[in-house]
């Protein structure tokens, strides 16, 4: 138990995906105007995350990796070049399904998200997640632990940012750094205090 | 409230915002300063004082030429019984520091001040000074530049001067100079400005060796309280960090909610992981009291975590942020072997997290109202 508690702490505080890998910048900066977006947004990355990465987890398991085949009698077959089609595939089609589900339930979100929804496909830090998990050959708990734990530290993650974001509105910065620029300094200095959780070992 | 302040008061209101009162934004500045002044003293004071002990077992011959004749010039003898001798040695430590912070930060400013035809922020004297307190005496003056360099620019005047900076510029400087400069903050000479001299603090010696470490060290905890242990430039005075807070929050500049909450949060958690933690792991065990009076959550709780620019704006949120900086020193310290002290760490998480504190109690509050009023 504590062994997946230390996984959860370790993918989303430690190993941020957006503050420590920086994956995922563009929709980190793209959506994070506003607070009531950033956690729908957030919300819906932490779902994607936590479903795809254990089901790309078992795809790996059993079609892909080298031997995956053995149950059906073909253990020298070797799929894993295959890996990054299937992953991104399987994010595709489950990105669309939270399009519909979104699109449905809270139109006044599906509209603020706009390109950003369908974008999500190539999120590079919802497809990192399922690759981290792939490499470090996680097993199905573990790798449904690491995808809960790494899209909720994406979600605080953005959501921090966008709390940021809407003080800066009364900022006053000069001529060159308006709008994105003073944006990157402050997700600079967000990285800078989850830097504090580097070293944190919880055993 | 007010007569306590009336005596520093402003005669004129020049720079927005455009308040007229006895107390306006730099009269408030002026009573921050006013109170980390007792901090400030005794750190002078105890940073001599562990210069001069270390000098005793190493030899008077480590202490620079300068500081000793100096001593000797005012007539104190060179032993750290005479107070005297500890407050002249400990100003010859801190001043530089704190000049050399303060005249970066003013250059700077005054560089913004002129490309925006406006005056220096009021903010920049109380970060400059919060940021020189919290550094090891030991620290090289270049590092120092540098660090209150980028409290100034990136932590206040990119954002467009006071009341406009997401996070405190003294934290930010600290951390900058903290992840930059590791070998300046352990080791020996860090923490007592002498070299050679070993001088861990309370904290450095737990997360090296564990509590018996601390126990075995002969220091009592009515010493951490006053203050007497190695550490950074002011903030070795539980007490004195205490009493400059009872002023601020007597004059309605500090939020007594944070305090109270980053009191609790620290102690609830340390009594929490003494009570329930591995007893193996070197972090675990030293009592709740101890992790209150070491290292430099007094200070930063009082004077970093209360800033009103920073911290969140509204009562509830206000008391959760205090608990969050307390537990969050707590995991650093305890969790991090790396990180011997984690209070500025805690408080820079704490400022990044503060808006999305404020925004959760309002929806909550809205949602209550909803509930009660139909």
């Amino acid at each position: 138990m504590s062994h997946y508690v230390q996984l959860f702490v370790q993918a989303a505080f430690v190993e941020n995906l957006a503050l420590s890998f920086f994956l995922g910048m563009c929709m980190f900066l793209a959506v994070s105007s506003r607070i009531s977006t950033a956690l729908g947004f957030g919300a819906t990355v932490m779902i994607v995350q936590t479903l795809t990465v254990p089901l790309n987890q078992l795809i790996n398991t059993w079609l892909l990796r080298p031997g995956a085949w053995a149950w059906a009698g073909l253990p020298e077959l070797d799929l894993s070049y295959l890996g990054l089609i299937s992953y991104i595939g399987v994010i595709a089609a489950f990105v669309q399904i939270v399009e519909m589900t979104v699109d449905r339930f809270f139109p006044a979100l599906f509209r603020a998200l706009g390109i950003y929804l369908p974008l999500l496909t190539v999120n590079c830090a919802i497809l990192g997640g399922t690759l981290f998990m792939v490499e470090r050959q996680y097993t199905f708990g573990e790798a449904a632990v690491y995808g809960a734990g790494s899209g909720f530290g994406w979600a605080l993650a953005i959501c921090a940012m966008a709390g940021l974001r809407e003080k800066l509105a009364y900022a006053d910065p000069p001529e060159g750094l308006r709008g994105l620029g003073l944006s990157f300094v402050v997700a600079g200095l967000i990285s800078l205090g989850f830097m504090g959780f580097a070293g944190i070992d919880l055993r | 409230m007010t007569s306590a302040v009336h005596a520093l008061a402003a005669p004129e209101t020049h720079a927005s915002p455009h308040i007229r009162d006895h107390l306006d934004l730099s009269a408030a500045m002026r009573c921050v300063l006013w109170a980390v002044t007792p901090a400030a003293l005794f750190g002078a004071v105890n940073a001599g004082q562990q210069v001069l002990s270390a000098a005793r077992v190493v030899g008077l011959d480590a202490l620079p030429g300068w500081q000793l004749a100096l001593v000797r010039v005012l007539g104190f003898p060179p032993s750290p019984e005479s107070p005297g001798a500890s407050l002249v040695v400990g100003l010859a430590c801190a001043v530089p520091i704190v000049a050399v912070a303060a005249i970066t930060g003013w250059l700077w400013s005054r560089l913004f001040a002129r490309m925006r035809g406006r005056s220096s922020p009021e903010a920049l004297p109380v970060a400059v000074t919060l940021f020189a307190l919290c550094l090891p005496p030991g620290i090289p003056l270049w590092q120092v530049a540098l660090g209150s360099s980028f409290a100034v620019v990136v932590g206040l005047e990119i954002f467009g001067g006071t009341g406009r900076n997401p996070v405190h510029p003294a934290v930010v400087g600290f951390v900058f100079l903290y992840f930059a400069y590791p070998a300046s903050f352990s080791g020996p000479g860090v923490w007592v400005a002498l070299e050679g001299a070993p001088g861990a603090t309370v904290l450095g010696t737990l997360a090296e060796n564990g509590p018996t470490a601390v126990r075995a060290s002969q220091m009592r905890w009515t010493d951490t309280l006053i203050g007497w242990q190695p550490g950074a430039l002011g903030v070795t005075s539980a007490l004195a960090s205490a009493i400059g807070g009872a002023f601020l929050v007597y004059a309605q500049l500090a939020s007594w909610r944070v305090i109270a909450g980053g009191v609790l949060g620290l102690a609830a958690s340390a009594a929490l992981v003494n009570a329930l933690g591995d007893p193996g792991q070197p972090g675990v065990g030293l009592p709740w009291a101890w992790h209150l009076t070491t290292g430099s959550f007094a200070f930063a709780i009082v004077f970093l975590a209360t800033d009103p620019v920073t911290s969140p704006s509204t009562a509830p949120a206000r008391f959760v942020y205090g608990i969050l900086i307390g537990v969050l020193t707590l995991l650093v310290r305890v969790f991090s072997p790396s990180h011997p002290e984690g209070a500025m760490l805690a408080i820079l998480l704490g400022n990044v997290l503060a808006p999305l504190l404020d925004h959760a109690t309002v929806r909550v509050h809205c949602w209550r109202r909803r509930r009660r009023r139909g």
